[in-house]
């Protein structure tokens, strides 16, 4: 029984599904597993910048479209193969995201958020503006994806690219926040201070995280450059942040496997309200508000509270409240006797 | 005597005030000494400039015989200087166990690739770690506590967690701003105790801010009194009990009358 609650039997039901969808299900319903993968991969990504790492940072959905369009334009300009384009897609959104890691060393909170803010809107910009090589508001097709020698055509490549890339990333995610990586990242959200103070370098931390999050947000735009064969720069705008921002906090920050729920159930949600005009948006912001009003530490939480086995590593500050009553029974839980001098 | 941390002509002014003017200090290696002084002294100050969180104007610290002036915290942790604060610094988010694990970070030599693919180093690093933080635990008596998140200690235990993360990575000096802070008697001998054998048995020197004047007599071996951001004296705990200018700063000019 507690293995088939646990959190090994729930990603095996998960990953399984989505690896047999395409075998039954229709044309709308691949896409929009495809699409779960996706999201999957951004709220890992940005889980580990804002979620363990504490940056507050506003520039994911700028990464993403770096990704894409660096991805999809790298074949429309140059004619490059995709196993070439979204590679070098993927780097260039690694390298913008690691740039924004120079602020972040100065700036934190609400500052680096308008600072990062301020960079994902100039990207729009660009994306927007630059029409001669973005091809401007009215975006652009990429050249389709050939994917001989293998007997799979670019709908079905893309699929199965993004999920093995979502089950490699979130492994990756994993591996390293339980890791001394993550404590480092964990502890420079929490206390930078001290943690600078037992070694831990701050800049090579925060550059790692925004490094990572460059990556993962890089990988998922190259993905979705591929999946829709379009490309254009209102699939990146605030809304789009503020959606992968939604994804992390509905499944928990700081969490891994909250990231993986977060990006599936947001997913699912917005595809089952979107038949009525403007529901997205506000069945996406009611979300939002209740998540972060009754449930800021996301529903990975609950699922750890009920069900067995669902335990990770470096768990959040606020998520369990319950443990923490007993253990301060010595006579002194806040400062009190100060013996004078 | 050789002395295990060294500052030199150390000033430190905000703007064009003067937190610390012309201090100059030896701190004798495998001694306990505490700084003390009235409030607004400089002691914090002091301590800052120490562990390079606040550059100063003017003057050099040495570790030994290494120039620390310049350098990033971090950097300085490196050498063996190692600090605790004022108000709780336990990471939230993490076990106490691993919060002591974190204090082991410079110990680890795995990068992303060795996290990622659970090398082998990676794997017998971290079995390291968690066994020298539960040996570390234990030296405190808390090994019990290992598994509990760090914001569910009482005040006073999160305190002794964080001189214990803070020691466990065989620092050469570490910097204690004032440990006794809102913990309670009890606590407080515990905590003299609990210093007394850090220095006994691991040789560390320990420099400590403290306002509980009957704990910093007790344990220090070497007395630095500041006053208005300088020194005015120094010496045994009996001898600087003794010396009138001491008086005098914590009493002021009525006392003699």
């Amino acid at each position: 029984m507690r293995a088939l609650l646990g959190k090994k039997a729930f990603l095996v039901l998960l990953f399984g599904t989505l690896l047999l969808l395409p075998f039954g299900a229709n044309k709308y319903y691949v896409f929009a597993a495809n699409l779960v993968m996706l999201y999957i991969i951004l709220a890992l990504g940005l889980n580990l910048l804002i979620g363990f790492a504490g940056q507050l940072a506003f520039a994911n959905a700028a990464m993403y479209g770096i990704g894409a369009y660096g991805t999809g334009l790298l074949m429309k300009h140059f004619a490059l193969p995709y196993w070439l384009s979204a590679p070098a897609g993927v780097v260039i959104a690694m390298a913008a995201g690691t740039l924004l890691a120079l602020p972040a060393l100065r700036l934190s909170g609400i500052y680096l958020a308008l600072t990062t803010l301020a960079f994902a809107q100039f990207t729009f910009w660009v994306m927007t503006h630059w029409t001669s090589v973005t091809f401007g508001a009215g975006g652009f097709v990429p050249p389709p994806i050939d994917f001989a020698p293998l007997p799979i055509n670019q709908e079905q490549g893309i699929y199965y690219l993004s999920w093995v890339a979502a089950l490699l990333l979130y492994i990756v995610a994993k591996n390293a926040m339980e890791s001394p990586i993550g404590r480092a990242f964990v502890a420079i959200r929490d206390r930078d201070v001290a943690a600078q103070s037992l070694g831990v370098d701050l800049f090579r931390y925060k550059a790692l995280a925004f490094a990572m999050s460059g990556f993962y947000a890089g990988v998922a735009g190259a993905l979705y450059c591929g999946m829709l064969g379009f490309v254009g720069p209102e699939s990146f705008d605030l809304l789009q942040m503020v959606m992968h921002k939604g994804a992390v906090v509905l499944g928990g920050m700081g969490s891994v496997l909250g990231a993986v729920i977060g990006g599936t159930l947001l997913t699912v949600i917005l595809e089952l309200v979107k038949e009525f005009k403007f529901s997205i948006e506000i069945a996406f912001g009611g979300l939002l508000m209740l998540f972060v009003l009754f449930q800021p530490t996301g529903l990975v939480v609950f699922v750890k509270r009920w069900l067995p086995g669902w335990e990770e590593r470096l768990h959040h500050a606020e998520d369990d409240g319950a443990e923490r009553a007993p253990v301060a029974a010595d006579g002194e839980s806040r400062p009190q006797t100060q013996a004078g001098d | 005597m050789s002395a295990a941390l060294r500052i030199e002509n150390v000033s430190v002014s905000f703007g064009g005030v003067s937190a610390l003017d012309e201090v100059s200090a030896d701190f004798p290696q495998g001694k306990i000494i505490g700084i003390i002084g009235p409030n607004g002294a400089g002691k914090t100050t002091l301590l800052n400039v120490i562990c390079q969180m606040s550059p100063p104007d003017k003057g050099e610290v040495f570790l030994g015989e290494r120039r620390l002036t310049g350098m990033k915290p971090n950097q300085v942790a490196a050498l063996g200087l190692r600090r605790t604060f004022q108000a709780s610094q336990l990471f939230a988010g993490m076990t106490v166990l691993e919060n002591m694990m974190t204090g082991l970070h410079l110990m680890s030599t795995t990068g992303l690739f060795g996290a990622v693919f659970r090398t082998r180093r990676m794997r017998d690093e971290e079995a390291e770690m968690r066994r020298r933080a539960m040996e570390a635990l234990d030296y405190v008596g808390f090994a019990h506590f290992a598994h509990r998140p760090g914001n569910a200690l009482s005040f006073g235990q999160q305190r002794i967690v964080e001189i214990a993360r803070t020691l466990i990575y065989e620092p050469k000096v570490v910097l204690l701003d004032e440990p006794a802070v809102g913990l309670s008697v009890n606590r407080v001998a515990e905590l003299d105790a609990l210093l007394r054998r850090i220095r006994d048995e691991r040789g560390v020197t320990l420099v400590m801010i403290e306002h509980v004047i009957r704990l910093v007599m007790e344990v220090s071996d070497h007395i630095v009194v500041l006053s208005s951001g300088r020194k005015i004296a120094e010496g045994d705990p009996s001898a600087v009990r003794n010396d009138p200018t001491v008086v005098e700063a914590y009493l002021g000019h009525q006392a003699h009358a």
